[in-house]
């Protein structure tokens, strides 16, 4: 007897669990969706449902991404697979592509859901709709190689230059250098060409640290003197970062980061070419369109250029099928949130245009993080060439302030989640957060030299801080070996956070 | 440029040559000194202390 009111006791709380259950769905599973699913694995525990949607089946640490280009590490070292770390922390794991959002669910079902393709799991192909009660959109950008002819098809990279994005890229990229490293020691001189490959592209400092990775490995092997070795970058002045540049104290004076880039080039024996739109890619050649209107050439041996990132390319659908991707996503795919996107010049920009809550401002159980938001517009000033072209860096946000988004927005839905508020509880504008960006020049403990840079905010503020518009306390740059110990030490305390290792929650983000 | 980089006077032997009236030359030259404390291990230990304080505030002062 006493049996039977036990098991229906259990019952009934489990009832009341389930009814109770809200299930949160991570789109992507990079910095910052990898972050958010680790966090709400920790503070949701068993009273909710997690599940992670990734096309990838590895974790990718890709600021290393760099060392494997110049051969210093292998790709094993810089990803780990997905399954077991999600297995031990009862993360739903989806090992699949999203291809469409219904926020308002469908004729058939009435629950928001997401239609996902699957990419691996023995499912290849399958489709299956997910719902959810609340969605983190952090699927990273899609690499349009396409956008520039001859760089590549789609997100499909093309035959003639080499790209560092992901692990299996820079594999690749490792082998085409070792090429040159040979034909240089036969007696051949190579031209290295590194940069952006389209006027909009953004993640200027991860080609900034392949370049001088490339050149401490020809120093290296002693082949420097037989390479010409040259930066093509959309950036407006060396030093922009698609930040629109940065100061920081040296020397006694303020200095700015156009001085401290040209500095590392000169010192090197690099030449640069900015302000151009790479607009034609060819065997050996890229065609390029600069700021002042001319149509120039470059040649090259080997050739890294960084393709621009879109949006992933989902679809959103209303209840009765109706599509509303106009409504969710920016006309270049990435998701709106709670940010300004009145397209007011730059002389009207202001902090406040960025997203602080990162929250979808139709459907408030959608958020975005990492560079799958929209950002209201660029941070450096917008430029044309003489014949209309665009030419500017799109706003970095990569890395570091990936993590805090990711954090920040799991925080305030784990508080909605739990009945605390039904309002997000933390923000994290772009306007208020800072960065640190680590850029090598090899591997080596004792040998080479690193940039160390940090800014504070990343979106100028020139109310709060008039002058630069940034804390010139907060905004920093050195160089030195210490830089160098600084990437080995982010290097093994990021991958052991992502796979959930012991302590993981003490090494910040 | 790397024809040129060494200088005859030994007095600026450290000091890198860089060719009038290119881009490279309008920008700032590391002295020897200079890079002398960027592989100085003892320096640099302090500098590595010194990097790691001011990405702590920073990643204090973004979390809101």
């Amino acid at each position: 007897m006493l049996k039977f009111f036990l098991d229906k006791l259990i019952n009934l709380i489990n009832e009341h669990k389930e009814f109770n259950m809200a299930r949160l769905v991570i789109l992507g599973a990079g910095v910052a969706g990898h972050t958010a699913a680790s966090f709400a694995a920790k503070w949701l525990g068993k009273e909710h449902e997690v599940v992670v949607v990734t096309p990838n089946a590895k974790w990718n640490w890709i600021p290393s991404n760099i060392w494997v280009g110049v051969g210093e590490m292998t790709k094993e070292e810089v990803t780990f697979d997905l399954a077991p770390v999600y297995a031990k922390t009862k993360i739903i794991y989806k090992q699949a592509k999203a291809v469409s959002i219904n926020p308002e669910g469908s004729d058939k079902l009435d629950k928001s859901f997401v239609t996902v393709e699957f990419t691996g799991q023995g499912k290849e192909g399958e489709s299956e709709e997910v719902e959810y009660d609340y969605l983190i959109n952090a699927t990273g950008p899609k690499l349009n190689f396409g956008a520039t002819p001859g760089l590549g098809e789609g997100t499909t990279m093309g035959e003639h230059t080499v790209s560092v994005c992901t692990a299996d890229h820079a594999v690749h990229a490792s082998h085409e250098l070792e090429a040159c490293i040979e034909k240089m020691k036969a007696g051949e001189r190579q031209k290295f060409l590194i940069g952006t490959g389209h006027g909009m592209c953004t993640c200027q400092g991860a080609a900034f640290e392949y370049i001088f990775n490339i050149e401490h490995k020809l120093q290296e092997r002693g082949v420097r003197d037989m390479a010409d070795m040259i930066w093509i970058s959309n950036e407006s002045f060396l030093g922009d970062f698609g930040m629109g540049g940065l100061h920081f104290k040296m020397g006694g004076f303020i200095t700015s980061s156009k001085v401290f880039a040209e500095s590392l080039y000169a010192e090197r024996g690099m030449d640069w070419i900015i302000g151009a739109h790479v607009n034609k890619v060819e065997k050996g050649m890229v065609t390029y369109e600069s700021l002042d209107g001319s149509i120039n050439t470059q040649d090259f041996d080997f050739a890294m250029l960084i393709p621009p990132f879109a949006g992933v390319g989902m679809k959103a659908f209303g209840k009765d099928g109706s599509d509303i991707t106009d409504t969710v996503f920016a006309p270049n795919g990435m998701m709106k949130v709670d940010a300004d996107y009145s397209g007011k010049p730059y002389a009207e920009w202001k902090p406040s245009d960025w997203p602080k809550t990162l929250q979808s401002p139709v459907y408030k159980n959608i958020f975005a993080a990492g560079i799958a938001f929209a950002p209201p517009h660029p941070i450096s000033k917008p430029m044309k060439s003489a014949n209309g072209t665009p030419i500017t860096p799109t706003p970095p946000r990569t890395g570091m302030p990936s993590a805090m988004m990711g954090k920040a927005v799991i925080s305030s839905i784990v508080d909605m989640m739990t009945g605390k508020t039904t309002e997000p509880t933390h923000t994290s504008s772009m306007a208020e957060m800072g960065a640190a960006c680590v850029a090598s020049s090899g591997k080596g403990l004792l040998s080479g030299t690193a940039a160390a840079m940090t800014v504070f905010p990343i979106v100028p503020d020139f109310e709060k801080y008039p002058g630069t518009g940034r804390d010139i306390n907060g905004t920093t740059g050195e160089i030195g070996l210490a830089a160098h110990w600084v990437k080995h030490l982010l290097h093994h305390a990021f991958i052991w956070k992502a796979k959930l290792k012991p302590g993981w929650t003490l090494i910040p983000e | 440029m790397s024809d040129n980089t060494k200088s005859t006077n030994t007095d600026h032997s450290h000091v890198q040559h860089v060719e009038p009236y290119t881009p490279q030359f309008g920008t700032m030259i590391p002295s020897g000194a200079q890079k002398f404390m960027r592989t100085c291990v003892l320096w640099q230990i302090v500098r590595f202390l010194a990097i790691n304080v001011k990405m702590m505030t920073l990643i204090i002062k973004s979390h809101h």
